[in-house]
């Protein structure tokens, strides 16, 4: 009986989402089966042939990469941000509110600012090249923009607090005593982070992952700007087709497809990491 | 609550080497808000004029006006729905949990450009004139994901044996909540708004598409400007909101601690 | 419990202050206009509120696709928007605009002729230019010595990884089918294709595509060369006097942004009171002054500076005017530039 009733706190947001969230995003779902006319106005007949279209080198391609980009970005950042994120949470109570203070005070700065002064940085007469020179380490400047690796550096730098925060919850929360009981067994600090911690932090890596996976995934200012609009990813593609090429129904079918594989990916990784969770449970 | 592990000290360099990733670009941004040059290149003397014209710059201050109601009405909507979400799927069955969860992830996952567009065609067709309660409206429903999410994150560590103590020692549904879950999930609450408040702060391409006159938020105006070249301005207001943000931050937890003896309190418990 | 109360506080607190300060509005009549940033002078601007007592509502777009998505919703609440040339003529199709009562725009008149009836436009009936500039070479003559005066240079291995085109599909293989003597809105497949096979053996020299920060990419000399607006290569002049332009002979794209007023404008007669009010000569020329286009009022030349009057890259002599060509509707086939876009951007 309560248990019915506490799961009425999910209709208001259920009601929510519905208006807001399903609603149009079947119309998304019509839209992808539908043609167009000749001036991009969606034209009412049934065909798939904007599925078709997808299945093609060039856009299975660059799907591709963009997959492939987001899953570099997630790990670079999982790496980047694991230790950070333990640091905080181990520090005292000031450290760890200065900590987080500063990890979320980028946000306040517009992203397209941020963004852009690391093309300050970069750039061939930037403070980068100037730096490498006066050390007497290279003798002309490298050409650091424009290239995958200024992409890769853009989105690592806007996700590292996804990142940080979901693993510092769970780490902030995690049960202490199972460390001490470790300690007083004698194990090492490196087993005990191994075969406690980082299973008890599961679900905030997790959380980090997806949200940097998809945020990664969806971007596109990035490869814009850092990347010299050189190397297109997915929403870019989809971006164009609904402004530039008027190409509603292909814009819509990759929309489509997108948010699939994403949840597909999303679903295989959860499951992926709470089989080894179990498994390790049992081992121990 | 119990004995912290002590940092290694390598850890502590790893940390200090990631936060000045993070804010050398950000001392840069500070740094161009006080070069004299409009050219974001070079530096050519130290002024503060941007300042003072930002302070003249009606559509600016508009700009920032607009952008902070959004934040702050869409943050506090989306917690309240975002932590009831998390907290009630917890007693619903597998299948329709797998359902919801999905649900509650596809704001986060459908790409900006999708979520403005169809807004803006739901929205028209409604005849719900466009203006700020427009853009309220879209930040709620991505942000209630990742309220959503955060809490879902802390209440999955929690474990349910706290919960079933109290109530097995006889306290009802509300007082369990109130002292025993609640204060529980609270830092999992106060991340996930903070995640909702900047990504409502941040959000360029949904806001876009469901703004109308009168309601241009920062971001749509920085991106306007980016055809003629950022003003230093911008970086001026940049460097104004840290200032705020740092200082609200300094201010609580100066308030919080007087008076409390030893036990200093962090105001971000996370 | 304590953190929450404070954290409630800080958050009504906020949302009390930033609804008080969004509460300024009057009861005035208001024209909202919708443009690109920093398209008009602000004075001119509050010259116009304080003759016509009325309050003005600028709010900006940063491109056309995104433009034409938020009129064709319709219920976008905006008097007077500012789409390209060609965006003028899609939108006239879809039926999107308010034909202009010329009644109200006596200044119509001094409008050069060379931009009265244009071929996206025919007539007038919709749009009347703003400003308008064409799509030549900028280079630095510190690393570009030799003379340029062709879209071939582009070509030339000496700027590898240092040549800029503009991020737009039309613009970039308009450009490529210009260098071979075609129309820059062919629909013949096999001249496009020529084109963009061009392009492709281009690619390795492109430092970037950018269409709004090639200007700064230029300044800061990230860039030797490039496909850059006649009026854009002025701005860039004036901050790196290296920098020169010139319209190729084969000819380049000449475009042009424009007023227009959507269908269902609540303000129709103020907006066209507003276009008016910037065609007179005096408000044209402190205008342009300040914002640095080309100003196709004829009347206005006298009210200008020397300086604006002398700069070539804003205004164009007839010899490379005669050049240019508009871009015009390519149908279907947009669909066809779309698609060798895609593979030109993502290097495939």
């Amino acid at each position: 009986m309560r248990r019915w009733r506490s799961s009425l706190g999910l209709l208001p947001v259920l009601f929510w989402l519905s208006l807001f969230l399903v609603v149009p995003m079947l119309i998304v779902v019509v839209i992808s089966f539908m043609g167009r006319d000749e001036m991009g106005n969606v034209v009412f007949t049934f065909q798939a042939s904007s599925y078709a279209t997808f299945f093609d080198s060039l856009y299975l391609g660059i799907y591709w990469d963009t997959i492939v980009l987001s899953v570099v970005t997630t790990v670079l950042c999982l790496l980047f941000s694991y230790p950070l994120a333990y640091y905080i949470a181990n520090a005292g109570p000031r450290m760890q509110t200065w900590g987080l203070a500063l990890i979320t005070i980028p946000f306040w700065i517009n992203f397209l600012i941020r963004t852009y002064a690391w093309v300050l940085l970069l750039r061939t007469q930037g403070v980068v090249n100037n730096l490498l020179i006066q050390f007497g380490w290279i003798h002309e400047p490298l050409q650091l923009l424009y290239t995958k690796g200024a992409v890769l550096l853009g989105m690592v730098y806007t996700f590292i607090p996804f990142m940080v925060l979901p693993i510092y919850v769970a780490l902030e929360q995690m049960d202490k005593r199972l460390l001490e009981a470790a300690d007083d067994l004698g194990a090492t600090r490196w087993k005990s982070f191994w075969h406690i911690t980082l299973p008890q932090t599961k679900s905030g890596i997790m959380t980090g992952s997806v949200l940097v996976y998809v945020s990664t995934s969806g971007m596109f200012v990035v490869t814009d700007i850092l990347g010299g609009a050189k190397s297109a990813m997915i929403s870019n593609i989809i971006q164009s087709q609904f402004l530039g090429a008027r190409n509603w129904p292909f814009g819509a079918a990759l929309s489509v497809i997108f948010v699939i594989t994403s949840l597909v990916l999303i679903a295989l990784f959860n499951r992926a990491m709470t089989s080894k969770h179990l498994a390790a449970k049992e081992g121990r | 609550m119990h004995t912290k592990r002590k940092n290694h000290p390598l850890l502590g360099i790893h940390s200090l080497l990631v936060m000045i990733f993070i804010y050398v670009p950000i001392g840069f941004i500070i740094a161009y808000s006080f070069n004299s040059s409009r050219l974001a290149a070079d530096w050519s003397g130290f002024t503060l004029d941007w300042y003072v014209s930002l302070f003249n710059n009606r559509r600016v201050m508009e700009a920032l006006g607009n952008t902070l109601t959004v934040a702050i009405a869409a943050t506090v909507v989306s917690t309240l729905l975002g932590t009831l979400a998390a907290l009630s799927i917890r007693s619903v069955g597998r299948k329709t949990k797998a359902g919801m969860g999905g649900l509650l992830y596809l704001p986060i996952i459908i790409p900006d450009i999708i979520m403005g567009l169809s807004l803006l065609v739901l929205f028209t067709q409604f005849h719900i004139p466009l203006g700020k309660l427009t853009i309220i409206i879209a930040h709620i429903t991505f942000c209630i994901s990742y309220v959503y999410v955060i809490v879902s994150t802390r209440l999955a560590g929690m474990g349910g044996q706290l919960e079933e103590a109290a109530q097995d020692l006889g306290a009802n549904a509300w007082q369990t909540f109130r002292h025993v879950t609640l204060p529980q999930i609270t830092p999992g609450i106060i991340s996930g708004a903070l995640i909702a408040f900047t990504m409502s702060l941040d959000d360029f391409m949904v806001s876009f598409f469901v703004s109308g006159p009168s309601s241009t938020t920062l971001p749509i105006y920085i991106y306007g400007q980016v055809k003629r070249g950022i003003s230093p301005e911008i970086n001026a207001l940049c460097t104004l909101l840290i200032l705020v943000s740092v200082t609200l931050i300094f201010l609580a937890q100066f308030v919080l601690n007087r008076g409390k003896g030893q036990k200093k309190q962090s105001v971000l418990p996370f | 419990m304590k953190k929450m109360k404070w954290a409630g506080i800080v958050l009504a607190a906020g949302l009390a202050l930033s609804v008080l300060s969004g509460c300024g509005g009057s009861s005035k009549e208001t024209l909202n206009i919708y443009s690109w940033a920093d398209n008009f002078d602000a004075d001119v601007l509050a010259a116009f509120e304080q003759e016509f007592d009325v309050r003005i509502n600028y709010d900006v777009f940063a491109n056309n696709e995104d433009l034409l998505a938020k009129i064709k919703a319709g219920g976008s609440g905006y008097d007077l928007i500012q789409p390209s040339d060609y965006m003028v003529a899609t939108m006239i199709k879809q039926d999107l605009l308010a034909p202009l009562n010329k009644d109200n725009i006596p200044n119509f008149e001094y409008v050069s002729d060379s931009y009265k009836d244009p071929s996206y436009d025919p007539g007038n009936q919709y749009s009347i230019v703003y400003t308008s500039g064409v799509t030549g070479i900028a280079y630095n003559t510190k690393y570009v010595k030799a003379e340029i005066d062709s879209w071939e240079d582009l070509w030339n291995p000496e700027y590898e990884g240092k040549v800029l085109l503009l991020d737009d599909n039309r613009e970039v293989i308009g450009m490529a089918l210009k260098k071979a003597g075609n129309s820059n809105s062919s629909t013949d497949e096999s001249e496009i294709t020529s084109a963009v096979d061009d392009l492709k053996a281009l690619l390795p020299s492109v430092l970037a595509f950018d269409t709004d920060n090639i200007k700064q990419k230029m300044i800061q000399e990230e860039g030797w060369i490039g496909t850059v607006w006649s009026g854009d290569a002025s701005y860039i002049a004036k901050d790196n006097p290296d920098v020169a332009f010139v319209v190729p002979k084969e000819g380049g794209t000449i475009w042009s942004d424009n007023y227009a007023i959507p269908k269902g404008a609540k303000n129709q007669e103020l907006a066209e009171k507003f276009i008016n009010f910037m065609l007179d000569p005096e408000n044209s020329a402190k205008n342009y002054e300040s914002i640095g286009y080309s100003d196709p009022n004829t009347k206005a030349h006298e009210f200008h500076s020397e300086e604006y009057n002398n700069d070539k890259m804003i205004n164009l002599s007839e010899d490379e005017l005669s050049r240019t060509e508009w871009l015009g509707d390519v149908g279907d086939k947009l669909q066809l530039y779309d698609r060798f876009w895609t593979e030109l951007k993502s290097g495939r």
